[in-house]
């Protein structure tokens, strides 16, 4: 201890001089203060007040983030724990409007139910997790984020448990989670043990790497990619994903299949950039397994979503063959070249958003999930299914939309990389992309199918909430509209 | 003389004697407690690499960090545990199975 003390006076400016840096993150910190304390004194008087704090620290942030994105300046600050470049704000602008729309969505689906203050404050810490995430290369902090993230997610998941099927999704959620956080933690423990260093894209770590025996270093990756694929949930750790989005309220289950997503994709394209840059055994054989494991998931995820007959869950198996495609781009992506990374990113998010924002409106009408029970109702709602219809085109990957334009970045960039590297996996990558989004084809028009070409002799009538259509309806037409001219979003990252 | 090894060897087995029990157990409290036992023979390796480490501690701060981290997803994770046990008045992972493919 006596050893630092000449230093300390060094170390207390270096974090100061930091301080500038993590303006948007601590936004984010006093906002979840304010949450708690409004939650319990003021919402008594005025019920929107924790809401109101919520969605003003969110623009708050989001001002400083601009800030931040305008500068174009790559900052480094904390110790090097928080690397700042244009990837990681452009990523956390998509987190935080994803957020601002779900909190939104949160507040008008159960404004008459009950307080809601703390499920704010854990979602502006799921937030704050996932924004480390983006901005760290530093494995601690990478595990710090990854924590806050899951407990934060496992408690918006068990928040409400007014039923059965909710409490035993948190708790699949919960155990699962825990599992692969600690054969992480192990793996990151073989990982510092190799290289003496916690930062990831440091040159001694990679030489440690280099260096470490063959067996242990596989033992560690796999351990690693555990923990990574948990939250990705791919191949094979998808296994909690069908379960907990069924079981999970709607508005949870958006959440969770779109913004950790974003942030831990974000995370492991800086990983492998940092890491397959060189051609050694670990960086080969981590290049393998992501390559086997893109392709187990997007055939696992879309085959197995052709059975599915709850929406839920069938967007469940949707996300993860997404998953799949997002790792293909995650595998060709090269440092300042983010661009169609983050363009898939957003339109992912928008699309999801979408389509949950619909089945939510449906089941608060029908009161449950399950795809036969649409039978015939675009009749009687067409701008709710039409619209419907146009983000689930968007989400097979058919031109208008945008989730075409997506998907043709994504392949012609896979195929750039078979073209200079003639890699029989890349190829191999291509052929079962293509075909898997012919599969998807299949399950997606169930819904259009059943709600406009069958007939129900029930009549329910559906009603729903006109701002959270407003939402479902802005995302539908902005994925139209960049799908039409997909420069407006690609010319800002 | 107690070298690297030797920690190394002792936390390879809690890891796998964790493992084991997640798997095994049918009591969620108990696959509780197999997770506890594989992050704390992640510590324990945390701290035995840590000797080496004199410069910054990284893996000292790690361990703590990683404790902390620990109780924080227990407590919830028993808070879930309870909730469960109210609607199902079981605790067994394997009762508990109405979300599941059809």
């Amino acid at each position: 201890m006596l050893a630092f003390s000449p230093y300390i006076s060094s170390f207390i400016d270096q974090i100061i001089v930091s301080i500038p840096y993590f303006k948007p993150e601590l936004t984010l910190i006093i906002t979840f203060i304010g949450t708690i304390i409004a939650s319990l004194f003021v919402d008594k008087y005025w019920d929107k007040a924790s809401f109101t704090i919520t969605i003003a620290g969110l623009l708050l942030s989001g001002c400083y983030l601009l800030g931040q994105g305008l500068s174009h300046v790559e900052m480094v600050g904390f110790f090097d724990m928080i690397h700042i470049d244009t990837f990681a704000t452009s990523a956390r602008v998509i987190i935080l409007l994803s957020t601002l729309l779900i909190t939104i969505f949160i507040q008008q689906r159960y404004q008459h139910d009950r307080p809601l203050g703390d499920l704010y404050a854990v979602v502006l810490t799921a937030t704050l997790g996932l924004n480390l995430l983006t901005m760290s290369s530093n494995w601690l902090m990478i595990f710090i984020a990854v924590e806050t993230v899951s407990i934060s997610s496992y408690i918006m998941v068990g928040y409400f448990s007014s039923n059965k099927v909710q409490s035993e999704a948190a708790m699949k959620y919960v155990l699962f989670g825990s599992i692969c956080a600690a054969v992480m933690l192990y793996g990151l423990s073989l990982l510092y043990g190799f290289t003496g260093n916690l930062n990831f894209d440091a040159p001694s770590h990679i030489a440690g790497l280099m260096e470490a025996p063959r067996l242990m270093i596989s033992i560690a990756l796999l351990f690693l990619l555990t923990g990574i694929g948990f939250k990705l949930s791919f191949f094979p750790f998808h296994v909690w994903s069908p379960d907990v989005y069924q079981g999970a309220p709607t508005v949870i289950t958006t959440y969770l299949a779109t913004v950790p997503k974003i942030a831990v994709v974000v995370l492991l394209s800086k990983l492998l950039a940092a890491w397959l840059a060189v051609s050694f055994y670990f960086s080969d054989f981590l290049a393998y397994v992501i390559i086997i494991i893109a392709i187990a998931t997007m055939l696992i995820g879309n085959l197995a979503a052709l059975r599915q007959q709850d929406a839920k869950r069938m967007m469940a198996y949707s996300s993860i063959g997404h998953t799949g495609i997002l790792l293909m781009a995650v595998l060709v992506y090269q440092n300042n070249e983010s661009n169609v990374l983050l363009f898939y990113l957003s339109i992912y998010a928008l699309m999801n958003i979408a389509v949950f924002i619909f089945i939510d409106s449906l089941e608060v009408s029908l009161g449950n999930t399950s795809i036969d029970s649409y039978k015939g109702l675009g009749k009687q709602s067409p701008l709710l299914f039409t619209s419907f219809s146009i983000v689930l085109i968007a989400l097979i990957g058919l031109p208008p939309t945008a989730g075409f334009v997506g998907k043709l970045l994504i392949f012609s960039k896979v195929f750039e990389q078979y073209q200079n590297f003639q890699s029989f996996g890349l190829l191999a990558l291509l052929i079962v992309g293509a075909l898997t989004s012919v599969i998807s084809l299949f399950y997606y028009f169930k819904i259009p199918l059943n709600a406009f070409l069958r007939d129900n002799v029930d009549h329910y009538s559906v009603k729903s909430n006109p701002l959270l259509l407003g939402i479902g309806l802005f995302c539908t037409i902005a994925v139209i509209l960049l799908g039409l001219f997909p420069d407006i979003l690609l010319s800002l990252f | 003389m107690i070298t690297l090894t030797h920690f190394l060897v002792v936390s390879a087995c809690i890891f796998c004697i964790g493992l084991y029990t997640v798997l095994s157990k049918k009591n969620a409290i108990m696959i509780l407690v197999g997770i506890e036992l594989m992050i704390n023979a992640a510590i324990l390796n945390f701290v035995a690499f840590g000797k080496y480490d004199k410069v910054s501690y990284g893996g000292q701060i790690f361990a703590l960090f990683a404790i902390v981290l620990a109780a924080a997803a227990v407590a919830v994770g028993l808070a879930l545990v309870l909730n469960v046990y109210r609607h199902y008045k079981t605790i067994n992972p394997d009762e508990i199975n109405e979300l599941k493919d059809k």
